[in-house]
């Protein structure tokens, strides 16, 4: 408004009014977002600059002083015990990642492509969290009758005459935290997936088609790149979930298989407040590349 | 070059397309024209193959297409709301059908990019090759959508409402373009609109579509003088229609006896176009009645003026500004109009044009 060269005064002083209320209002809109901040610095930068802050105290055996040290951090990067943790931690993330997209992936397709009935496609979603309703130790627990040496499956596949003696490997092993953990958090895969899936365009498809396209090429060119952000969004769920796990880990490996969640529980548990605070700020380090690299493959401010 | 022989199509028992033959010539521009309902996208998804008969053929010079699936028809597509895959730059979208179709893909990369950028230059989007679908005006992207479907080369392109999305500035520039595109390819364009402007303005020929069965089909200027059906002369919108009898000395409306240039005792409706009127003062020796003036719209080259009918209708006169200045009329005065009964059409019972119609010539 002021940039426009009026020669009328009361219209110049009614231009300056309105530009002074412009102002005031665009003050106003940074009390709007006081609420926000203050929680986020409360909840989240305080806590986390404490965090890195411990990380640096000196532990002895029953107490924890503000002396600064990096003795926490030698320890952690030093000890084999620690840094196999790390390293298994990566490993299984990456495992159950890999797992939750192939088993969660189709059953998506199924959903938000296949399914084209709005209801239908609401119940099944719904469907998938019923497991939620029950509490999460016993979904976890309840693997223990099915994986064991005496367990479910092992005698319905000696019962088929499948196998002669039971697979031990099944429970107390990695393999046993990788099955747990695929079945509590392959839900979180399907979901954002089938939601990207069943926002494409049908028409999209019927073009592609138009053109000549088969539909394995459709999928390849079409569907799978529009359903990326889905798979983005699902892998961040999934990481920063299986990253922070520590009790399926726990319940399922008979505290044989030891993330970075349940270093912290123990280090804790034994007042090591240092030194658990180290294994935090590690885990948030990795957690925060995790989420990065997967926001640099798909731009989800773009897509979504 | 495309032949329909009676095709028939319903959904859950409601008839669609009822009966419907058709000759699709080489080289045309043919406007597809009906109201909502009319079966006119169904017969344009029939063709391309999206939907399957129920009886009836569609040959294609002399093949038989019964069974075959969309992309071995030969036949382009181009959907009301673009369809334009948004992942994509415009030059990829465009290349989509010569990469990526089953039969006889084109693996040579400068041929893609070649032919690409011919079609781009002919529909004018030169230079917007590496846009993203999201960067594009409504009228880019509906470029983009006939580009990637004219770049696989189809025997005949059919558009789904192309200007429908369009506003009304862009609608007329893109029509212009359409026509030129398609003479530049020599390409048949199967054109399906709601709009008789645009279908009268753009089409080599017009067919109406009514109920799912073909009305008229005619070059653009036969369809507007002569509607074969009281059908098509409603869906023109250029057309007083008055309900009566045919007398032996006249058609008997409302009081009047409106007198005609022949014996037209089948007669029930009695036509006159909107442009034919006029608003006069004192008598002449045309065909009219005293009608009361309601108001009148000005659009810009023409104005309208809407009476009240003798049996309460509407009654509509147009008269364009070329012809002479427009003349103000006091609202709820009687007026005296008039028109040449040498143009008046007359229709029968079952509302199509009497053969013998009021200008003593023959209808074709």
């Amino acid at each position: 408004m002021t940039d426009i060269n009026v020669s009328n005064p009361t219209e110049i002083k009614s231009g300056t009014q309105g530009s002074s209320l412009k102002a005031k209002i665009d003050k106003g809109r940074y009390f709007l977002l006081a609420p926000g901040v203050l929680w986020m610095v409360l909840f989240l930068i305080i806590p986390l600059a404490m965090m890195v802050y411990v990380s640096f105290w000196t532990q002895t055996t029953f107490a924890v002083n503000s002396t600064l040290t990096t003795k926490s951090w030698v320890t952690f990067f030093s000890s084999e015990t620690y840094m196999n943790a790390l390293f298994r931690t990566g490993r299984l993330w990456l495992t159950v990642l890999a797992l939750t997209f192939i088993i969660g992936y189709p059953v998506a397709l199924y959903v938000g492509q296949l399914i084209r009935s709005e209801t239908l496609r609401t119940i099944l979603l719904v469907t998938c969290v019923i497991p939620f309703w029950t509490s999460f130790l016993i979904r976890v627990l309840a693997w223990r009758p099915m994986l064991g040496k005496e367990g479910a499956v092992n005698i319905v596949l000696q019962k088929l005459g499948i196998i002669n003696t039971p697979i031990e490997v099944l429970l107390f092993t990695e393999v046993s935290v990788v099955i747990g953990l695929v079945q509590i958090y392959v839900v979180f895969m399907v979901g954002p997936i089938a939601f990207m899936l069943g926002r494409i365009d049908h028409n999209l498809i019927e073009a592609a088609r138009d053109l000549g396209a088969s539909t394995w090429t459709i999928f390849r060119k079409i569907i799978f790149p529009l359903s990326l952000p889905g798979v983005a969004v699902g892998a961040i769920f999934v990481s920063v979930m299986v990253l922070g796990e520590f009790a399926t880990p726990a319940a399922l490996s008979g505290r044989k298989v030891n993330l970075l969640g349940n270093i912290i529980v123990t280090q804790v548990g034994s007042l090591k407040w240092a030194f658990a605070a180290v294994v935090g700020v590690v885990l948030t380090v990795v957690m925060a590349l995790v989420i990065t690299a997967l926001l640099r493959v798909v731009n989800l401010r773009k897509e979504l | 070059m495309m032949e329909l022989r009676g095709l028939e199509k319903s959904y859950e028992g409601n008839p669609a397309i009822q009966n419907l033959s058709l000759s699709v010539m080489d080289n045309e521009y043919l406007t597809l024209l009906g109201p909502s309902g009319s079966g006119k996208s169904t017969l344009l998804r029939l063709i391309a193959g999206l939907e399957q008969p129920d009886d009836g053929s569609i040959q294609l010079e002399g093949e038989d297409l019964d069974g075959r699936p969309a992309y071995m028809r030969n036949l382009g597509f181009v959907q009301q709301k673009y369809a334009l895959f948004p992942h994509m730059s415009v030059f990829d979208n465009v290349a989509f059908g010569l990469r990526y179709r089953q039969e006889d893909p084109l693996q040579d990369a400068s041929e893609v990019h070649d032919r690409v950028s011919r079609i781009l230059e002919l529909v004018g989007l030169l230079g917007y090759e590496e846009r993203m679908v999201g960067q594009l005006s409504g009228g880019q992207k509906q470029r983009v959508s006939l580009a990637r479907t004219l770049v696989c080369e189809p025997k005949i392109c059919l558009l789904d409402e192309p200007l429908g999305a369009l506003d009304a500035n862009l609608r007329e520039r893109m029509a212009i373009e359409l026509r030129r595109i398609r003479a530049a390819l020599k390409v048949t364009f199967l054109h399906v609109t709601g709009n008789e402007t645009e279908a009268l303005a753009m089409g080599d020929r017009v067919v109406v579509l009514d109920k799912g069965r073909i009305c008229q089909v005619a070059a653009p200027e036969e369809v507007f003088s002569a509607p074969t059906s009281i059908d098509v002369a409603k869906f023109l919108n250029a057309y007083n229609l008055f309900p009566g009898r045919g007398e032996l000395d006249g058609f008997a409306y409302s009081g009047h006896l409106l007198p005609i240039k022949c014996d037209a005792r089948q007669a029930h409706f009695y036509g006159i176009r909107y442009d034919h009127i006029r608003i006069i003062t004192g008598n002449d020796d045309g065909a009219g009645f005293k009608a009361k003036f309601l108001a009148s719209e000005f659009e810009g080259a023409r104005i309208k003026y809407l009476f009240e009918r003798p049996d309460g209708g509407v009654f509509e006169a147009e008269m364009h500004l070329g012809e002479g200045d427009p003349i103000t009329l006091t609202p709820n005065e009687f007026y005296e109009v008039s028109w040449d009964p040498k143009e008046v059409l007359l229709f029968d019972t079952s509302g199509e044009l009497l053969k013998s119609n009021a200008r003593g010539e023959v209808a074709k």
